[in-house]
């Protein structure tokens, strides 16, 4: 035993990191210098402990059962077979936690398990948690678990799911949340315009694919009532937060502790291991371990939002923007995730960096039964930029202007106002980067 | 045969959580009697950085070799919340806690030390983990035996920083005073070949000049800016998960295109130091910001090659091989 929580001590120490200067070790001032990262050397070397290195004796291992469907009502789900594979300790369905809540990052609407009679709306939700001595015997074990379902219409395009007679894939209707944006006489300013140029754009399914899948390890401390869970989160407290609200627990009894993150790029913002890894090791009294897949990884956790982006960008005849309309409809899949704060940041930063005194935009972010979207690096806007920057290059092209010098025309300046009306009263220096990447690149109206 | 572009992209991003959500960092800063000094913060580093960046800010401000810090990362029970790794605000946020923490160690090191001297805080130096008087440099106190003498005391050398800056939740217009706390701007020039025959597009240059403040730690930049683009680029031009009937057909590495080192442009970039946000050091943030441009400035540059728009993402091989047919039918008939 003492043994053992020597190594659980080493795992509570790890993440622990210290910083070296080479080349600098003689100066006064430290911000502004290429300080070699504190993590480099144990990442390189190997020192550093990803939750897979996590190890310890008597250490069970889950895999998870999923969806054989994405959107049917689960009917009947029979583990007997499954629970005779040798080595296999629990398996856990949702009549074993009648008392978990559903967790999510802004509205909770993701169930734990799947209990028959309700849905499941997308491949990556859980029907049931295995518990085994090894992986092997944990993922045989899944494999025999039988399930039967009520299949339902699914959806993938959120224009079908905007549509009065498409079903609900939750109560509340699929259109999970709308934003708008006003500003000025967009119709009066169309009709004064040069020219009026609109088109629709769509962006695709994005994987952020950090090197690091999914993955954790727990302990249930029964003498302090404490689950210690080792697992990525890219917002500790918040995911305690969560967590502890599913389980019922206080935010003192979730304890969670950062290992070495590999990536995350948004895709760990969202729950994954963490509440499956909190309930089989409090069950079990074991410590236990999730790893996911890369399969899994990129069926269950989430996507960046595809979205449709209608934009119709009016400019007067000497070049300057007149008036600009925007639709954002973002597929945020089966849950909404980030997806409530993504589409709406999206269509927030519609017209670029580019003053525009008239504006008029609405945005929908939408359930559909795809895996469901949520954070990824640019959160909407990068999704929008795609549509504005091509926007300004089109229009510049038929104004017959160089497009470096349309944005200059057009763009933002000290005390310039966003679509939010917000006033930019501090560090705007948009136009000096447009000239100095001219330099850089030797621009010459766009030829080389 | 093979065609050149070149593609211009301006972008901004507004960062931190912005529109009214409470949006804050907490960190806090202690001298060890062992020769360490500890930062503690939940900031998560998923390889950004921040650690570093911390490091430097608070070496900095505590005018001491960064080589004598030990950051406490992420454990619930032993660090206060410092919100997400995400939004493009951990520098902006966790830095100025940091920096805020650190400034109020410097000034407990004034108070204690001017105790132990016996004088007033402007005639007391501090640099190097000494604390003396300014005409007897060499009758010193390290930090180290000031953290002793302060337990002595039955006191702790420890301080705590926070940042809280506010913002207002937009109308049902979409309208507010201040919606996120400072904007990043970056403009990117992207150079491309096409073969016109293959529909494949080869990455040649990217320019890239980008508005961020002060960068606290100029190779950490270079890094965002290279990793950002090249990600952007995978949205450009590759990457696609299919997902047809709910179901994903390419869930893995070997069907799932992403950019590897053999598809990475040269890069040479440009960083306006204006120094005139309200983050550490004049610093704003750039994660986010590096990724944007990258797509349009591809898309942009792809036109400039052959003159086709593309309005759909990723900018396949196959989408252009189609493209170009479509145009020569059209051009023919």
């Amino acid at each position: 035993m003492t043994d053992q929580n020597k190594r659980i001590k080493d795992y509570f120490c790890k993440h622990t990191t210290r910083c070296t200067i080479e080349g600098v070790k003689k100066s006064k001032r430290f911000v502004g210098h290429d300080i070699l990262k504190a993590d480099a050397w144990d990442k390189v070397t190997g020192e550093a402990v990803y939750p897979d290195d996590i190890s310890f004796d008597d250490m069970l291992h889950i895999k998870i059962k999923r969806a054989v469907h994405p959107h049917a009502i689960l009917k009947d789900i029979d583990i007997s077979r499954a629970k005779k594979v040798q080595g296999v300790v629990d398996i856990i369905v949702a009549e074993d936690i009648p008392d978990v809540r559903q967790f999510g990052l802004i509205i909770r609407d993701q169930p734990v398990l799947i209990a028959p009679g309700e849905k499941m709306r997308y491949m990556g939700d859980a029907l049931a948690i295995i518990v085994a001595e090894t992986k092997e015997a944990a993922k045989k074990a899944r494999d025999l678990i039988q399930v039967k379902v009520e299949e339902l219409e699914v959806i993938t395009d959120p224009f079908r799911a905007m549509e009065a007679d498409a079903p609900n894939i939750h109560p509340d209707g699929n259109i999970v949340i709308t934003h708008h944006l006003n500003r000025g006489d967009v119709d009066e300013a169309f009709k004064n315009s040069a020219i009026v140029e609109e088109n629709r754009y769509q962006t695709q399914f994005i994987d952020q694919l950090p090197m690091q899948n999914e993955a954790g390890v727990a302990l249930y401390d029964e003498r302090h009532g404490v689950v210690d869970i080792w697992a990525a989160t890219q917002w500790l407290h918040d995911t305690q937060a969560d967590v502890a609200q599913s389980l019922r627990l206080s935010k003192d009894q979730v304890r969670i502790i950062q290992p070495t993150i590999g990536g995350a790029f948004g895709k760990k913002e969202d729950v994954s291991v963490h509440i499956h890894l909190a309930i089989a090791a409090m069950r079990t009294g074991r410590p236990v371990k999730l790893c996911f897949t890369r399969e899994e990884s990129m069926i269950t956790q989430s996507k960046r939002h595809p979205i449709t982006i209608i934009n119709k960008t009016g400019v007067d005849r000497d070049g300057y923007l007149t008036a600009w309309e925007t639709k954002f409809v973002g597929d945020t899949g089966a849950y909404a995730s980030s997806g409530p704060a993504v589409v709406h940041k999206g269509m927030y930063h519609a017209t670029g960096p580019y003053n525009c005194p008239n504006l008029r935009g609405v945005s929908h972010a939408v359930y559909t039964n795809n895996t469901y979207a949520g954070a990824m690096r640019g959160f909407g806007t990068a999704q929008g930029a795609f549509a504005y920057e091509q926007q300004m290059d089109i229009l510049a092209h038929k104004l017959n202007i160089d497009p470096a010098e349309f944005r200059l025309k057009n763009i933002y300046q000290k005390d310039s106002i966003t679509p939010n009306g917000q006033q930019l009263t501090h560090s705007v220096n948009a136009e000096e980067t447009i000239k100095r990447v001219m330099e850089l690149s030797d621009w010459k109206g766009g030829r080389k | 045969m093979k065609k050149f572009g070149r593609g211009m992209a301006t972008i901004m991003f507004g960062f931190g959580y912005g529109e009214g959500f409470p949006d804050h960092s907490i960190a806090s800063i202690e001298i060890k009697e062992d020769e360490r000094i500890v930062i503690r913060t939940a900031a998560a580093d998923v390889g950004q950085g921040v650690i570093t960046t911390v490091i430097q800010i608070a070496a900095e401000i505590l005018r001491i070799n960064p080589n004598y810090f030990e950051v406490v990362q992420g454990d619930t029970h032993k660090t206060k919340n410092s919100g997400s790794t995400s939004a493009t605000r951990q520098t902006y946020f966790t830095g100025n806690a940091v920096k805020k923490a650190a400034e109020d160690m410097l000034a407990n090191l004034y108070h204690y030390g001017s105790l132990e001297f016996r004088s007033n805080h402007p005639e007391i130096a501090i640099e190097d983990g000494r604390i003396y008087m300014y005409d007897d440099p060499d009758d010193y106190i390290s930090y180290w035996e000031m953290a002793e003498r302060v337990k002595e005391r039955g006191e702790k050398l420890e301080a705590e920083g926070s940042f809280f800056p506010v913002t207002y939740s937009p109308d049902e217009n979409g309208q507010a005073d201040k919606v996120y706390v400072a904007y990043t701007f970056l403009s990117q020039v992207i150079d491309i070949e096409i073969d016109t025959d293959t529909g494949t597009i080869d990455l040649l240059d990217v320019y890239s000049a980008i508005d961020l403040g002060k960068a606290i730690n100029p190779k950490n930049v270079e890094g965002q800016i290279e990793g950002g683009t090249v990600q952007g680029l995978g949205m450009g031009m590759m990457e696609d998960q299919v997902i047809r009937n709910g179901k994903t057909l390419n869930a893995g590495m070997t069907d799932y295109l992403v950019p590897t080192s053999v598809d990475v442009p040269k890069f040479k970039h440009y960083l306006v130091e204006e120094e005139d946000s309200e983050g550490p050091f004049g610093a704003k943030g750039v994660g986010e910001p590096t990724l944007i441009a990258a797509a349009p400035a591809l898309a942009n540059a792809v036109y400039d090659a052959i003159g086709v728009r593309f309005f759909e993402l990723p900018i396949s091989p196959s989408k252009i091989k189609k493209a170009l047919k479509e145009k020569e039918k059209e051009e023919n008939s």
